[in-house]
Formats: C-alpha cells, sequence, structure tokens
C-alpha cells in the first residue's frame, strides 16, 4: 500500500512524463502548425485508459484524447492484441476523434508482462488532403470532402513500421514529408513517455503503478466532488447561437445547455440543442465534452489535477444526430465553432449557479481566415491567420482586451514578419474602441486588423462567426458588438461572407476584419465614475 | 588599465550588500556583506567598501575596479517606479504595445489579468510614416505634424519617450529623424529609439523593450549621479562597470543610454560563476541550481560555456535582448505545503515569502514551509540559523506541520515532514530534467552546482533523484553572484535584423552590415577604454529554414568579410545545431539569416585567487538528533571552514558554514577541492 506522499510523487512523475512526451513533439516535429501555433498534446492513461496526466497546450485538446482511447478499446482495437510494440493511429471522429486535421497515437506500457499504462499524442496536421490545402473547407457537406479518414490502425506492428499504411497516407495528402514527420515526431514522444514510465515502475513495481493510478484518479474526482458540492443544487439553463453553418445562410444554431447541479454530481442536458447542419460547423462527442469539463472545471474556486477522476462527476445527455453529437457521415473540420458557443452556452448556464465567478460571454470564435497570394511568377505564399476578441466582463473585474480565450489559445504573427515574407501589408492593426459591452464592468475590446494585397492576385478563405449573434452580456451587463468582415475595392466597401472558400482578390485590394469583444456585466448605471472617465481618456469607448 | 591592485565586485540584493574583494597583489579573495540601503543603494555600497577597507586592510585610493551588480532597473520596473513616458508608433499600429501576443497563460482562469502595458492608451502617439519590409519609404516621415506632436508631449508632461516605428529594424531613418527634430527643440527629453535598443524584426517584443528602456533611462541615470558623486570621497576613484543580463558588464554611459540592458542582470552573477568554476574545476558540464527563498533556478553551462538566450522577460514583458538562459520554478524554503479537499499533499508556488516567512521564523507565519520541514527533521540548527543570528521556533514548527499536512494525511510529524522533502526534491528534480532534456541532454553527463541559502540541503537528494552522481558545493553559496561578477569581461551585444536568403547572392549585404556592425563595436569598446590586444568580436546569426517563425542562435566566429566558403560553412553549422536540437535537418530547404549579431568583448585581466588555508580550529562541531531513514539518529556535524583537504565526509552528515547549511545524504561523500569548492560524490 501507497502512502500519500508516493502517490504525489508519482502523480508528478506522470505530469513529468507527459511533459517530457510534449518536449519531444516540440523538438522533433516539422511543420510549423505543431511546432510554432504549439498545436498538439501529450497525455499519460491508466491501462484502462483514463487520462492520469496531460500536457495540453490547447483547450479543445483538453480532456479528449481519454474519450479517444476508451472508444478504441471498447469498440475498434482488440486489447488482447495490442502489444507493447503497436502504436495506433486514428484521426477518424466517428471512431472517437474531433476532426481529420487531429492525428492521434496511441501506445500501451507493459511492465513485467502485464499492461500498466498507455501513452498518447495528438498533433494537428498541416493538411489531411480533401477539398482545399489546408483541410479546412468551409462548404465541406460530408466528412469524404474533408480529407484522408484514419480508422484505427497498427502504425507500427511489433515494432516494425506497416509499410503500407504509411504508404496509403503519403499518397493522399499535400505535403507528405511533412506530417510523416511530424507523425515520427508522435512516434517518437511514445517511446520518451514509455521509457518514463517503465523507470517509475522498475521502482513501485505493476501493482504499485496500478494502485497509484487508481487513487490519483479517486483524489481529483473527490476534490471535484468536493467543489460541486460547494455549488447550489438546481436546474439552470442558457442558450445561445452560431451564426449559420455556411451553407443554410440565415438559419442560426441553437446551443442550448440545460445544467442540473444535484450534491456532488453535474449533468449536462444537450438535447434541446439543433439538428446536426449540412456544413461542417458539427461536432462529435469527443469535442462536445471537451468544452464541457473545461467549462466546469473553470468554474471550480480551487485548483486539482485534471485527469480522468474530475469526468467522473459529470454526464452528458446528447442524443445522436444533434450539432453536439454528429452522426456519420456530417462534416465536422470546424467543430471549433461548436465546442466555443457550447462553452459560452455553459458559463451562462454556469452563472446563475456561482453568479460570483463567472464572466460574460468571451467572443466565442476562432477567426480563421487565409491567404494565397499568387506573384507575377506564379510563386504562392499561403498566410493562415487566426485573430481573437475580447474577454467578457467578470463580476470583479472589466475584461481583458484582445486575449486568446476558452477553447483556442493562440498568438498573433508579428506584421513584420508577415510582410518580410509575402506580398501583404498590414494597414491597421488595434484595438476596436466601442466594441466590448458595456457594464458595471465593461467587456474587453475586440480589434481591428486590415490586409492590403500587393500581389497581381490572392484567393481568400474565412471560417468565422459572431457576425449576427453577439457576445451576451450578464446581470444587466450589454452585449459586445458583433464583428465586420469587409472588402475595400477602389475606395468602395462590400460585405465579405464570413464563411467563405477561395474569393479571388486583386492587388490594392484591402480586406478589413473587425472582431467582437466580450459582454459586459453589470448595470451600467453602476460604474464608477473613475472607470467610466478612464475609458472616455483611453479611448476605450466610442 | 587596471595598475591600482583592489577589485571589488559588488551585488546589491534586496536584503544584503555583498562584497568580494579581491587583491591582485597576493590574490587573496575576500567576502563582505553590509545591510542594503534601499532609498539610496549608493550609501551601502559606499559603506560596504569602507567597512571591507578597514577589514581587510587597504586603501580606498587602491581600488582600481569595481564592478556593480544592480537589481535598480529591475526593481524600477516590478515596483513601477518609472518616468512618465510617451511611446511614438507608425499610425494605425498604437496599440500593438497593448494588444501584445495575447497568448493566455492560465488555461483555466475566468477572471485573467490584462498583461501588464506600461504605456497607456492616451500615451502612445501614431506618427504618419510607413516603411516596407525591404526598408523603402512607402509613406514619407510627416515632419509639418512636428509642432502639434511637441504640444501633445508637453500637455502629457513628458520625462522620456520611446519611439519604435515598424520595420525600423531595416531603414532607422525616420526613427533618427524623429529624435533629431524632438532633441532640436527639447534638447532635455531623453529619446530612446528601437533601433538603437533593440534592432531586431518583431513589432511588440521591440516595442516593449525600448518603452522598458526609456522609462528606465531617467530612474539609471539619476541613481548614477548619485554614484559618481560619491566617487572621489576619500580618494575612491575606481574604474566602474555594471553588471548586464547577458552575463557581462558594460560602461556608466552605456548604462545611462541602455539601461533595459541591466534588467535581467539577477541570474549574470550566479551564471558567470559557474562558469568560472567549471573552468577552475575543470567541470565542463554544469547544471547549476540556485535555490532561495521563493524560487529554484537552473542554469546550464556546456562545454564550459554559460548558455545564453537572445530574450528574456520581465513581469510579464519581454526584453529582446541577450540573456543567461535560465528555467525558474516557484520552489524554495518558503514554499508553503498544505493538504487538498481529495487529500492531495502540494508544495508551492504558494511561498511565505520573508514575511511573515516560515513558521520557524516566528513572524506570525501558520503555514509549514520546506525550510519548516527541514527545521522538524533536523537538519538546521535552530540554534545556528544564519550563523546564530535568528533563532528558530522549534514546537511552532512541529505544531504546523502536523496540523495542516500529518494530520490530513494520517501522518506523524516526522513522515510529514520527510514527505515535503521528497515532494519538494523529486519537484526540483523534474525541472533540472527537463532543462536539460529540452537541449538533448543527459543528466548523467553533468555535474550539480548548488548554491543560493536554501540549495545545500537539497542537492544531494536531489541529484539521487536524476542519477547525477556529483555535486558541487561552492564556498560561500549566499554571495556566490558576487563571486561571479568579480571574474566578469565587458561584453557588448550589437544586433541587426534583416531577412536574407543563405546564399551567395546576399553576401555583399552580409558583409556591409557585418562592416558596420563590427566598426561600431570596436568603436564602443574603445570609448570604453579597452586596448585593441584586449579586444575579441565574436560573429553569431539567427537562422532558420524558410517558413518558420522562430530562429536558431549559430556562432560565426571572428568572421570580418565572409565568402561563399565562410557562408556554407555557417549554414553547415546550422543543419548540425538544427539536427542537435530538433533531431532532423533538411539540406535541401532554402534557409534564411534573420538577425546578425556582433559579441564583442573587453576582456579584463583575471589575477588568480590564492587558496584560503582551512580555519584552525576542529572541523567536527559535534552531533546532532536528525530523522533520517525512518528514525532519529545522531548525525556528525561538521565546519565548513575548518576542514582539511585530505578530510572525507561519508553521509549521513551536516556541513555547515555562517550562511548555509548542506546535507550530505546517505551513499555520499564529500571532500574539499580547488577554489575552496566542496565536491559531493556517490558511491558506485
Amino acid at each position: 500500500m501507497l502512502g500519500p506522499i508516493e502517490i504525489e510523487v508519482i502523480r508528478n512523475a506522470l505530469t513529468a512524463a507527459a511533459a517530457e512526451m510534449d518536449v519531444t513533439i516540440w523538438r522533433t516535429s516539422r511543420s510549423t502548425i505543431v511546432r510554432e501555433l504549439l498545436d498538439y498534446s501529450t497525455a499519460v492513461f491508466d491501462a484502462e485508459g483514463n487520462n492520469l496526466a496531460q500536457s495540453a497546450r490547447i483547450p479543445s485538446h483538453l480532456n479528449s484524447m481519454s474519450h479517444f482511447l476508451r472508444e478504441l478499446l471498447d469498440k475498434w482495437v482488440d486489447p488482447e492484441s495490442w502489444g507493447p510494440d503497436d502504436v495506433v493511429i486514428s484521426n477518424d471522429p466517428y471512431c472517437g476523434g474531433q476532426h481529420l486535421p487531429d492525428i492521434t497515437a496511441f501506445k500501451p506500457v507493459f511492465h513485467e508482462g502485464r499492461r500498466i499504462a498507455f501513452v498518447g499524442a495528438l498533433c494537428h496536421h498541416i493538411d489531411v488532403g480533401g477539398l482545399v490545402a489546408g483541410s479546412y473547407a468551409a462548404k465541406a457537406i460530408e466528412i469524404f470532402q474533408e480529407g484522408l479518414r484514419i480508422p484505427p490502425v497498427k502504425l507500427i506492428e511489433n515494432g516494425r513500421r506497416n509499410e503500407g499504411v504509411w504508404a496509403m497516407i503519403r499518397q493522399n495528402i499535400r505535403k507528405p514529408d511533412l506530417l510523416l514527420g511530424d507523425l515520427q515526431s508522435q512516434i517518437a514522444s511514445l517511446e520518451v513517455g514509455a521509457i518514463a514510465l517503465r523507470r517509475l515502475a522498475a521502482r513501485y513495481g505493476a501493482d504499485g503503478m496500478i494502485e497509484a493510478g487508481r487513487r490519483i484518479l479517486d483524489m481529483s474526482e473527490q476534490a471535484m466532488r468536493a467543489a460541486i458540492s460547494r455549488m447550489p443544487d438546481g436546474t439552470y439553463e442558457f442558450t445561445d447561437w452560431l451564426d449559420d453553418d455556411g451553407i443554410d445562410l440565415d438559419k442560426p444554431i441553437k446551443l442550448h445547455v440545460a445544467l442540473t447541479i444535484k450534491g456532488d454530481a453535474i449533468s449536462v442536458d444537450l438535447s434541446g440543442c439543433s439538428p446536426q447542419v449540412q456544413g461542417p460547423t458539427n461536432a462529435t462527442l469527443a469535442s462536445s465534452n471537451a468544452a464541457i469539463m473545461f467549462a466546469v472545471m473553470s468554474a471550480c474556486d480551487e485548483p486539482f489535477a485534471a485527469n480522468a477522476g474530475c469526468y467522473r462527476p459529470v454526464s452528458t445527455i446528447a442524443p445522436e444526430g444533434l450539432v453536439v453529437n454528429a452522426r456519420h457521415p456530417a462534416p465536422v473540420v470546424h467543430r471549433i465553432a461548436v465546442t466555443h458557443r457550447l462553452l459560452n452556452a455553459m458559463f451562462g448556464a454556469l452563472h446563475q449557479a456561482v453568479p460570483d465567478r463567472i464572466p460574460a460571454a468571451y467572443y466565442g470564435n476562432s477567426y480563421v481566415c487565409t491567404f494565397q497570394t499568387v506573384a507575377e511568377d506564379q510563386r504562392r505564399e499561403v498566410l493562415v491567420e487566426i485573430e481573437i476578441g475580447g474577454t467578457g466582463a467578470h463580476p470583479k473585474k472589466d475584461g481583458v482586451n484582445a486575449l486568446s480565450s476558452g477553447m483556442h489559445n493562440n498568438s498573433n504573427i508579428p506584421i513584420e514578419m508577415i510582410e518580410a515574407q509575402a506580398p501583404l501589408t498590414i494597414t491597421r492593426y488595434g484595438l476596436l474602441p466601442g466594441s466590448g459591452g458595456a457594464g458595471m464592468r465593461r467587456g474587453g475590446l475586440g480589434l481591428a486588423r486590415e490586409w492590403r494585397i500587393d500581389s497581381p492576385r490572392c484567393f481568400f478563405t474565412a471560417n468565422m462567426d459572431r457576425f449576427v449573434h453577439a457576445p451576451y452580456g450578464l446581470a444587466g451587463g450589454g452585449p459586445a458588438a458583433v464583428g465586420r468582415l469587409v472588402l475595400v475595392r477602389d475606395g468602395v466597401e462590400s460585405p465579405l461572407p464570413p464563411k467563405s472558400d477561395n474569393v479571388p482578390l486583386q492587388r490594392g485590394d484591402r480586406v478589413r476584419l473587425e472582431t467582437s469583444g466580450g459582454g459586459g456585466f453589470g448595470d451600467p448605471a453602476r460604474r464608477d465614475a473613475a472607470a467610466v472617465a478612464r475609458d472616455r481618456a483611453l479611448g476605450y469607448v466610442a | 588599465m587596471i595598475e591600482r591592485p583592489i577589485r571589488i565586485a559588488v551585488d546589491i540584493g534586496g536584503t544584503f550588500t555583498d562584497l568580494q574583494v579581491l587583491d591582485g597583489r597576493s590574490g587573496a579573495v575576500q567576502a563582505w556583506k553590509t545591510p542594503t540601503t534601499p532609498e539610496d543603494p549608493s550609501i551601502g555600497l559606499l559603506r560596504g567598501v569602507t567597512e571591507a577597507a578597514a577589514r581587510f586592510g587597504f586603501a580606498l585610493e587602491e581600488v582600481g575596479l569595481l564592478l556593480h551588480g544592480t537589481t535598480i532597473a529591475t526593481n524600477a520596473v516590478l515596483e513601477r517606479k518609472l518616468a512618465r513616458g510617451v511611446l511614438l508608433t507608425t499610425a494605425g499600429f498604437e496599440d500593438v504595445l497593448e494588444i501584445n501576443r495575447h497568448v493566455r497563460r492560465e488555461l483555466y482562469a475566468v477572471d485573467p489579468d490584462p498583461f501588464p502595458c506600461l504605456i497607456e492608451r492616451d500615451r502612445r502617439l501614431g506618427v504618419a510614416e510607413r516603411l516596407r519590409a525591404d526598408g523603402s519609404v512607402e509613406t514619407p516621415l510627416d515632419e509639418a505634424s512636428l509642432p502639434t506632436l511637441l504640444a501633445r508631449l508637453d500637455a502629457l508632461e513628458t520625462e522620456t519617450v520611446a519611439v519604435c516605428l515598424l520595420h525600423s529594424y531595416r531603414n532607422p531613418a525616420h526613427e533618427q529623424r524623429l529624435k533629431a527634430l524632438i532633441g532640436a527643440a527639447r534638447p532635455e527629453l531623453p529619446v530612446s529609439l528601437s533601433s538603437e535598443v533593440s534592432p531586431e524584426i518583431r513589432e511588440y517584443e521591440r516595442s516593449s523593450t525600448t518603452v522598458l528602456n526609456a522609462l528606465l533611462v531617467p530612474v539609471v541615470k539619476a541613481y548614477l549621479g548619485r554614484l559618481e558623486a560619491r566617487l572621489g570621497e576619500g580618494g575612491f576613484r575606481p574604474l566602474v562597470f555594471l553588471v548586464q543580463s547577458n552575463g557581462g558588464v558594460c560602461s556608466l554611459r552605456t548604462a545611462a543610454e541602455q539601461p533595459a540592458r541591466l534588467l535581467l542582470s539577477g541570474p549574470s552573477g550566479g551564471a558567470l560563476a559557474a562558469g568560472r568554476i567549471a573552468q577552475l574545476l575543470a567541470r565542463p558540464n554544469l547544471v547549476a541550481v540556485d535555490m532561495g527563498g521563493t524560487s529554484f533556478d537552473v542554469s546550464v553551462v556546456q562545454g564550459g560555456r554559460v548558455s545564453v538566450v537572445t530574450q528574456g522577460e520581465i513581469d510579464r514583458l519581454p526584453v529582446r535582448l541577450p540573456m543567461v538562459e535560465m528555467r525558474t520554478i516557484g520552489a524554495g524554503g518558503g514554499s508553503i505545503a498544505s493538504v487538498d479537499h481529495g487529500g492531495r499533499l502540494t508544495v508551492g508556488p504558494r511561498s511565505a515569502g520573508a514575511r511573515p516567512g516560515p513558521v520557524a521564523y516566528g513572524r506570525g507565519g501558520t503555514e509549514p514551509t520546506v525550510t519548516d520541514a527541514n527545521l522538524a527533521l533536523g537538519r538546521i540548527d535552530p540554534e545556528y540559523f544564519l550563523g546564530g543570528a535568528m533563532r528558530l521556533d522549534m514546537p511552532a514548527t512541529r505544531a504546523a506541520i502536523a496540523e495542516k499536512v500529518g494530520t490530513p494525511l494520517g501522518l506523524a510529524v516526522e513522515a510529514a515532514a520527510q514527505g515535503v522533502l521528497t515532494v519538494t526534491n523529486a519537484s526540483l528534480g523534474a525541472a533540472v530534467r527537463l532543462s536539460l532534456f529540452e537541449k538533448g541532454l543527459d543528466p548523467r553527463d553533468f555535474s550539480l552546482l548548488s548554491f543560493g541559502g536554501a540549495g545545500g540541503l537539497h542537492a544531494t537528494d536531489v541529484a539521487t533523484e536524476m542519477g547525477i552522481r556529483e555535486v558541487i558545493f561552492p564556498r560561500e553559496p549566499g554571495t556566490l553572484s558576487a563571486y561571479g561578477i568579480l571574474y566578469s569581461d565587458l561584453v557588448q551585444d550589437i544586433a541587426r535584423s534583416r531577412v536574407l536568403p543563405a546564399v551567395p547572392a546576399s553576401l555583399g549585404e552580409i558583409g556591409a552590415l557585418l562592416g558596420a556592425l563590427r566598426a561600431e563595436a570596436d568603436a564602443r569598446l574603445a570609448q570604453d577604454g579597452v586596448a585593441a590586444a584586449a579586444r575579441l568580436l565574436e560573429v553569431a546569426v539567427d537562422m532558420r529554414y524558410h517558413g518558420q517563425a522562430f530562429e536558431l542562435l549559430v556562432p560565426w566566429g571572428d568572421v570580418a568579410a565572409p565568402d561563399a566558403a565562410a557562408l556554407a560553412t555557417l549554414v553547415q553549422r546550422f543543419h548540425t545545431i538544427h539536427r542537435q536540437r530538433f533531431s532532423y535537418a533538411d539540406e535541401a530547404e532554402a534557409v534564411e539569416l534573420v538577425t546578425l549579431r556582433v559579441i564583442a568583448i573587453g576582456r579584463l585581466p583575471k589575477p588568480d585567487a590564492a587558496e584560503a588555508p582551512p580555519a584552525a580550529r576542529p572541523a567536527l562541531k559535534g552531533s546532532r538528533r536528525v530523522f533520517e531513514e525512518g528514525a532519529w539518529r545522531d548525525i556528525p556535524v561538521w565546519d565548513r571552514d575548518a576542514l582539511p583537504a585530505e578530510d572525507r565526509i561519508i553521509g549521513p552528515a551536516i556541513i555547515e558554514e555562517a550562511f548555509a547549511t548542506h546535507w550530505i545524504g546517505r551513499g555520499w561523500a564529500a571532500t574539499r577541492a580547488e577554489a575552496g569548492a566542496l565536491i559531493a560524490r556517490r558511491d558506485a
């Protein structure tokens, strides 16, 4: 029987193992999306696939890998024939994943002939084939257009490459060297994790590892239950909206949450959400659960070790065929939009339970846009930008201007770097006065960014939301401004559709994006006079 | 330039001003300590020097060199005691400073604080002008609006101006013209240009660095003014140099114009000492750990060189200037141990700090800390803390550990205290392991260099955890920074960004740029009085594969007018470093140069230090009851200063000195080595 000290040392060592796996991917991966946007995560699981420790960089990955691994063990891979030298990969949302660009690799770890753990690594890959480069088509209407679907398959079997699988992947994607290079770094990271776990097992034995895993999960569950118990019982409902799916315009998508706190457990009923849509604004359960867990864990009043023990007190009701639990073959690549809005809705419901803790809505959106410039000599450069907005006002604080929030977490690209590399000029980049919701606490400001095309031709692709349905305020606070996307050509402004593929642009055109701020909190009339004066002096209000 | 024989290094910390005095005639190195005078640190400095002169028997006029480490810039930023500044930017980009890079650090926080922004929106003024990425002018500087601008500066009661225009790293003309125009109209107003402070690509990092610099100029100038006024008293007229973040020192003039270079100088002294010890003990691979009250800092000496990076940060604000590479975790003697609702024991990152401090200090602390755990187990002597300067409260400490850790976990006081140390040492070990792992290095190839007030109690246990077989305890671990400073050189970093393909066609531009940078470097050293024979120039280049968004620093040696072969060598070296750090290289891929750097070193003479003989008193002080391996035992306590070279101290043992206690764990044996260091080795 291990004491509490050993348990904490093992818990730290598991986290350190996930961190070493993380560093391995950072050190060995090839593509910019993995290495510079840091769009990857690593994790350590117990022998049943429950997440014990993770080194997650992106909230949408948090708490989703365990779901995937358990689905694989339940339905797709025979655990008895999954040996210590077999690496299984998949990217299929309909086998437990999120969307096709995210390929996850798993490997079991054995000690003295017993399976004691799994290690896993998830990377967002730069391209997995399909309709458009980058595999982020805004107009796909079925998953087959979104790229190569890899069912759960042994990429490495008995320590040897399954060459047929490698060849199959290579033949179906646009940047095979980058993707296969990144896959190799995932495999290297699994090995680093396995070595770290075997080092621990040599000290504590297979029984010790299994006991430690069980108790680590129990402790997090207990802490989570204690935190939930401190929230008042009741059922809390909230609805927020996505503008549309890019196909059926003017048809908003409903995200309705009925959240019930009862004692030390929470159940989240998503039955009131819209049916799945034609376009890629759908999510599978792996994605939706990531948003739910993120919301609940953020709302707790005590930090605790994030692992699968935290999931136990939280259950989700989500009938298949809804936008939050899409049925095959719905396209899902823009699942991040669903999770952003689901998180907004979750916070709206949680606000009713713990009103002193929950902020108004953040911008709730990944403003993804791509410029593919074509020079006179046909040379092409691709710029992918992900813009952000303001955070929602908190009961005790104003929202923060321009901060990456909620389900994603990315940095901007320096203007000077963009201009040094592509025939594009940024003609404006600044905060957007008046874009934050009014309130006793003001919402953070969104921002404005404007690109000018300096090449003869350019193709523009966008996938954005919150152009109709504004981020909400709470407790009497006002909503934030909605976004705007406009084309300025020959001095004339016209709106650009926020979900579009390959819009042709020409030299001198300017594209201007204005993003939403965050909602306000509390009655604006109760805002402190000094804060009002400061807003005016700093030009935070229009 | 150093004919007067005494050299003094001063490291001014929050509580104490540490001095190390080297007498060039005898080679003797001696230490002195005096309380810091926060209202004007130069008072304490001079008092310390005067006291040391009396104590060690030298005259103030014999002091030729004063090497000065100061946290004045750092503290001014942390406490926001800064000048009232205005930032001038390219019109339309006034908010770059506030938007920063917009990544959040706390993933789950629902009430994030904004990143600090030192110049608010109403004090950031746009200037109509625009340069392109190649340095050509798209919109000329609007000089006609100067009167309006000056009126705004007056109305804002401006004490200092920062200027950061887009692409000024490529073409400084607009920034220089603005400075000239403002200087002509307001000659008293200091102006910091981004093209002078940090001429590197990436507008936010350059703005941040320039703003910090501008806001510090009046503060640091005032301090240096006070310091200079005191020089001359009693014949004290040394040449003064200040410690910079990059592990070197600079002249007063450089410090006054570019105070941002002092911002992250805190770790420089320790790293310099690590470099010096690596050389003296012939241990080229050291991982240096500095454990104090609140933090644990890890730096790496590899192949005899201290690892340096091109950017650091202070209070979440980036400083794009070279600094010693450091990994810091929030674990120190003051880290608080607690048990959460799930029954989990955590240590840190909350800290009791100096006030109230550990329970043992008896200053109102109620939460047990790492220091308390060490005391409860007998590893620290309650009667001999800080050489007996402070008595520790053992009963209160044991009671707090029982209440906050033991009872919730169902453990006796001793097991609870031991648990706190076990958890702490495991996380210290993980930090060290990660620092090496991310560079592709193996801990077993390294010795651990332990210093800082709390380091000695944990070092052998951490090393055991990591598979490191040798631990070095340098002499006077609490004042090691000052010792490092004693052996520093003048170092001037000059950089300029220019994104260029690494192909022979770029050689003309590279050569011209290098020529200009080298000439500037040489001139700066000459200005600081460095003789030509003592000057050393090194070139390094930030490079990447086309499409990557970050660069690797690649040394290029003392290259002046590179030809195609020299460029090929550089590119090859880039591939090699890339492979070492990231495990692959692609020689078919296009390589780019992003920033050229010249590191100009002015070598200061380094007289050898004499070995101090052991003190003439018994080495064994006695023994103490210590809880070790599950039982209370009598553990011998040794006096470090009296240890003869031939003694071998077998662990478990305690070695004490005035301001530190060292725990030699079971399985370790310690002996005295060169330079007064103590070396512990683990049995095979």
